[in-house]
């Protein structure tokens, strides 16, 4: 009697089962079937797309490379600012190169320089130079000055006394009569109390001017001039004007006094 | 070779530059004229046997004009005062400008030049030369190349004087 009685119960519950989930079966039927049609196809398609995205990988430039150049062509007409903010720092990179490279260069000469200043014969001679530092003999042998042109001019009439020249001045009369033209407009238009122009720089010339009672000398030279070199340079000016004052022949023979600036001034040659 | 300073004043416009053009070779570019109120030119002239290279300073305006450094007029040894036949204005006042030319330079002698003779008449050039109050000692034509060699001859004569 009591078994009669469980059957009974479990009659009841597959009924309320079935009574209450029947719309969610349903559901569960409609996804299962709808997975499995998924699953076939990704079966199916998956090779055709694995195959298709391998022909893209070999020909993206044959298929797109056209239409790409066009879109970056209008990208860049219609945003010419944004690409030039774009480019500049890859330029400034370029021009930041060479700037090393250049000053490598320059840094392997100065090296140089500086090993052969410190080897022992030099250190030796450094022992006795005096005042002059490193830095200026340093950057002496890198851009050693060279005396260009040397001029002896007569003062008032601007006329060329006696000369040397390292190059081929076209006509040094007239250089000279321009010169004492230029050195007159200046004194006569900016000068107070008798002061006289003495230094005209342009690019890698300095045109140093020494003025004495009836001659000046100009001395054009180039490279770097240190304060040695330009005291030294100086001392020989007063030298050469001495020797000239104190005979004024020089004055009117070219070839003696072209002899003297030489010997005075060009040491070396 | 000796090198001698010639002078070349007058008024603007009277062909200073164009009688040197003439002339010369060796010239710096007229823009220094207008900068610093000068220009050097060179040409090389002979004398008899004599070879003479004139550095010539192209003043520009007269020696009246207070633009002008007196500096330029030192140590020249001769110099030429040029004005332009058919202009009243620049020879109107000849004498006067021509003794301050002396004055600045230390020179005795000037030469006188009447240019663009090729603007005026024959009539008009003897006219001129009744009223004008100082001695023509040449005329000339830069632009028909008249008695340029000669205007410059007679400056390298001078300066050998």
């Amino acid at each position: 009697m009591e078994k009669t009685t469980v059957d009974h119960k479990d009659n009841r519950f597959e009924l309320l089962k079935e009574l209450l989930l029947a719309d969610d079966r349903k559901d569960f039927n409609i996804l299962r079937d709808e997975y499995l049609e998924r699953e076939k196809f990704k079966v199916k398609v998956a090779p055709v797309v694995d195959e298709k995205i391998e022909d893209l990988k070999e020909n993206f430039p044959k298929y797109f490379g056209k239409t790409i150049t066009e879109t970056i062509k209008i990208q860049i007409r219609d945003s010419q600012d944004e690409v030039v903010e774009a480019l500049y720092p890859i330029m400034g990179k370029l021009v930041k190169k060479f700037i090393i490279a250049e000053i490598t260069k320059l840094t392997e000469s100065i090296n140089q320089t500086i090993n052969d200043k410190f080897s022992i014969s030099q250190i030796i001679k450094r022992l006795f130079k005096g005042k002059r530092t490193d830095a200026d003999d340093v950057l002496q042998e890198v851009f050693e000055p060279i005396i260009e042109e040397v001029f002896v001019i007569n003062k008032d009439s601007g006329l060329l006394a006696g000369n040397y020249s390292r190059g081929n001045i076209a006509d040094k009369d007239m250089v000279s009569g321009m010169l004492t033209a230029i050195k007159s407009f200046a004194k006569d238009s900016f000068s107070k109390d008798g002061q006289d122009i003495e230094d005209i720089k342009f690019e890698n010339f300095q045109l140093s001017i020494q003025n004495f009672k009836t001659i000046y000398i100009a001395i054009a030279t180039s490279g770097v001039i240190s304060s040695d070199f330009e005291e030294e340079l100086l001392d020989n000016i007063n030298n050469l004007a001495e020797i000239i004052l104190r005979d004024r022949s020089y004055l009117t023979d070219e070839e003696k006094l072209n002899s003297i600036i030489q010997k005075t001034l060009i040491k070396t040659e | 070779m000796i090198a001698k300073k010639v002078l070349l004043v007058g008024n603007f416009g009277v062909g200073k530059t164009s009688l040197i053009r003439r002339f010369v070779l060796n010239e710096f570019s007229e823009e220094y004229i207008s900068t610093i109120g000068v220009r050097v030119s060179s040409k090389i002239i002979k004398i008899d046997t004599e070879e003479i290279k004139l550095l010539i300073w192209d003043v520009a305006g007269t020696s009246a004009d207070e633009k002008v450094p007196k500096a330029y007029f030192l140590g020249s040894s001769a110099a030429m005062f040029v004005f332009d036949l058919s202009r009243e204005e620049t020879y109107n006042n000849i004498k006067n400008q021509v003794d301050i030319v002396k004055q600045l330079s230390g020179l005795g002698t000037i030469t006188v030049v009447g240019n663009k003779k090729d603007l005026v008449t024959f009539k008009e050039i003897e006219q001129l030369k009744k009223t004008i109050s100082i001695s023509i000692d040449l005329i000339t034509s830069a632009k028909d190349d008249e008695n340029v060699e000669d205007a410059f001859k007679e400056l390298a004569k001078q300066s050998l004087n």
